[in-house]
């Protein structure tokens, strides 16, 4: 029964993609499209679809824009992500090639894909009123670990929570070019332009929010400087981009605000806490302190904050992580398990979490990813088109989306 | 024919001395006829230092080869496949491939590129090229108006080879000694020789006139994207050359006395 549900998908994908191919004057060779089913039905099939349906229709899009209206018939299919949002949500937070993409295909479209979806149903059924619930997404390099991540980010940004979004949290803890000992506690370590960076993408991100949220107590910064009780959070945010110095502080001043005021009753504020590569938090790290010895990250600010947010001791909220092998320091290539990456300590401090694993491309997946490729024009080879070519990309990215995206970027 | 007798000659099993006596003269016979017989053979076999004994068939990547049903077959092809189950194979060679995606221009072109026989490094950079002549030119289609798509190239590969045939020179110089003088004599091209000046002005040109934070891809894609619309310092080149040429059209005679 599902089997032959999945072949008729299947033929349907090939006549559509005969259409399409006829719609953007890519033609396929006719021989092909005559395997499958006679010419004769095939023509029949493009004059029916140009009568009924004027603007152009396809099988690997959707229409439903709004990541909360998506089920699982839209398994597989691209939908766009606005313009607008794409801006405010993710200043620096979609990966590099995408946003490539996004800038040559004048357009921002993601696949809609089981582990995402997995995680908006939870999303939609948790109870404000428990503990948050940590769900990690894991999976093998280039997966799409990291897009899963930014679909669920804009599920709750579609939703009205404040996002507290951090793109890569491997960068705070390596590569740090300016290294200051804390005012607040003299062990510790800030980093005020890391700091800085992530308070101003943080502010684009939420800006509705940042007069209504108040302070709870009173911030002081040096002996003139301080945060009155009952101010804005714009205002502390704006205190951390003015003074630099204080930049770091600021984020856990912010990051504590959130924590305790989320899921109260009258308040009615949700926070979704977003950490790519949440294995850094555990890891190593590779800046030194003055003697030349490695600085832990428990020593530096910005970690210890956010790992005082990855503790579920705060309600209304959730917290969504992604495993990342790709920039974590001193780890082996080949480890993407939760337990290898997080560590002893790691995978004790996260339990319990809700695993969600980010296979690699189902059949379906790939043949949508294609034919979304070639209504882009992005598959230029003129062998691409057929179907040794098609058979050769399988075989060469093995169905994995970012070497499939790398592949077909030179073809 | 010719090469397996010279290789048995040199077999270290060793024929008997009359045997060699014989298979010299065949050798010698069959060069005065060589030229005759085949367009071209080796005068040179490495016989020494090859790795292979000449009992060894040399290897066919073509799938295709491989696919054709017996029938159609010739009787000569017929044999050859027969060889194939009982003798032993070379190894194909690193270049060789049966991918469709394969292009020997592309290859070629590739290994121009290539320093200290670092071939994954060149061929990352002409992958990246080829991508960002791609991005560039789908990025245009994308944002141009709906009369105005048609006439963006967006292929890399079609833009890539347009370049290369724009750089072409269609007559050479060589420096000809005569009377004591040495003179930029204007000659005919071989296609093989054209398509080697045309890589290597391209390479060189990206090499040299390239500041030093721009990468190499992005240099060679913008050089490429102007050869094609006949713009660009190599085809200044390819000019120059042209007009240095038809100055010294007198000359053109040297040639010959």
């Amino acid at each position: 029964m599902h089997e032959s549900e999945d072949i008729k998908l299947r033929i349907k994908h090939y006549r559509y993609s005969f259409y399409l191919g006829q719609l953007l004057g890519l033609w396929f060779t006719v021989t092909h499209v005559r395997s499958l089913h006679t010419s004769g039905c095939g023509q029949q099939q493009e004059a029916v679809a140009v009568e009924t349906d004027p603007e152009p229709f396809s099988v690997f899009r959707t229409q439903e824009n709004d990541p909360a209206c998506q089920s699982e018939k839209h398994f597989g299919q691209y939908y766009t992500l606005p313009s607008a949002d794409v801006r405010t949500l993710f200043p620096h937070g979609l990966p590099r090639r995408f946003q490539q993409q996004v800038k040559t295909f004048n357009e921002a479209c993601v696949m809609v894909r089981q582990p995402a979806l997995e995680v908006i149903s939870c999303l939609k059924k948790t109870d404000n009123s428990k503990p948050a619930v940590r769900y990690l997404f894991y999976g093998l390099k280039g997966s799409g670990k990291t897009m899963s991540l930014c679909h669920t980010v804009h599920f709750c940004y579609t939703q009205g929570w404040l996002v507290l979004h951090i793109p890569d949290a491997h960068l705070w803890v390596k590569n740090c070019k300016e290294l200051l000992p804390s005012s607040y506690k003299t062990s510790r370590f800030d980093q005020p332009l890391q700091a800085t960076e992530w308070l101003r993408d943080f502010r684009t991100t939420n800006e509705k929010f940042l007069s209504k949220i108040k302070t709870t107590q009173r911030y002081m910064w040096t002996k003139r400087e301080f945060t009155e009780e009952g101010s804005s959070l714009g205002q502390l945010v704006e205190q951390g981009i003015t003074r630099v110095k204080s930049s770091s502080d600021v984020v856990g001043a912010v990051m504590k605000e959130l924590r305790l005021q989320s899921g109260q009753p009258e308040s009615n504020l949700r926070v979704a806490v977003a950490v790519d590569g949440v294995n850094a938090l555990w890891g190593r790290s590779t800046i030194k302190k003055e003697d030349k010895s490695a600085v832990d990250p428990e020593e530096l600010t910005l970690v210890c904050n956010l790992r005082k947010l990855m503790k579920n001791d705060w309600t209304g909220g959730a917290i969504i992580t992604t495993l990342s092998q790709t920039g974590s320091l001193y780890t082996s290539k080949s480890a993407y398990l939760p337990q290898e990456l997080l560590g002893e300590r790691g995978f004790d401090s996260m339990d319990p979490f809700i695993p969600v694993s980010v296979p690699n491309y189902s059949e379906k997946e790939f043949e949508s990813c294609y034919l979304y490729y070639k209504d882009r024009h992005w598959l230029q080879h003129p062998q691409s088109q057929t179907e040794d070519g098609k058979k050769e990309i399988i075989f060469l990215s093995n169905r994995n989306p970012a070497m499939l995206e790398r592949i077909c970027a030179f073809l | 024919m010719l090469g397996f007798i010279s290789f048995s000659q040199q077999a270290p099993e060793g024929p008997t001395n009359r045997r060699t006596l014989t298979d010299t003269h065949i050798v010698k016979m069959a060069a005065a006829f060589a030229g005759l017989l085949k367009p071209w053979t080796p005068r040179v076999c490495l016989v020494r230092w090859s790795r292979y004994n000449p009992y060894y068939l040399e290897p066919e990547v073509r799938k295709d080869a491989y696919s054709r049903p017996e029938e159609e077959l010739t009787a000569e092809e017929k044999e050859q496949r027969e060889l194939k189950a009982l003798r032993p194979i070379k190894a194909a060679t690193n270049s060789v491939t049966s991918s469709v995606f394969n292009d020997p221009v592309l290859s070629k072109f590739i290994n121009m590129i290539m320093k200290d026989g670092n071939k994954i490094r060149a061929r990352d950079i002409v992958t990246q090229t080829l991508e960002s002549i791609k991005r560039k030119q789908v990025e245009k289609y994308h944002k141009a108006p709906e009369g105005k798509k048609e006439e963006i190239e967006c292929c890399p590969y079609a833009i890539f080879h347009q370049a290369l045939e724009n750089c072409k020179p269609v007559v050479g110089l060589a420096s000809i000694q005569k009377g004591g003088k040495f003179y930029q004599v204007p000659i005919p091209l071989t296609e093989s020789r054209r398509r080697f000046l045309a890589m290597k002005w391209m390479i060189t040109e990206c090499r040299d006139n390239k500041h030093r934070r721009t990468h190499m891809y992005e240099k060679l894609s913008q050089e490429l994207l102007a050869a094609s619309i006949k713009e660009g310092n190599v085809i200044k080149k390819k000019h120059e050359l042209h007009k240095m040429a038809e100055s010294n059209r007198a000359y053109a005679h040297y040639r010959w006395w």
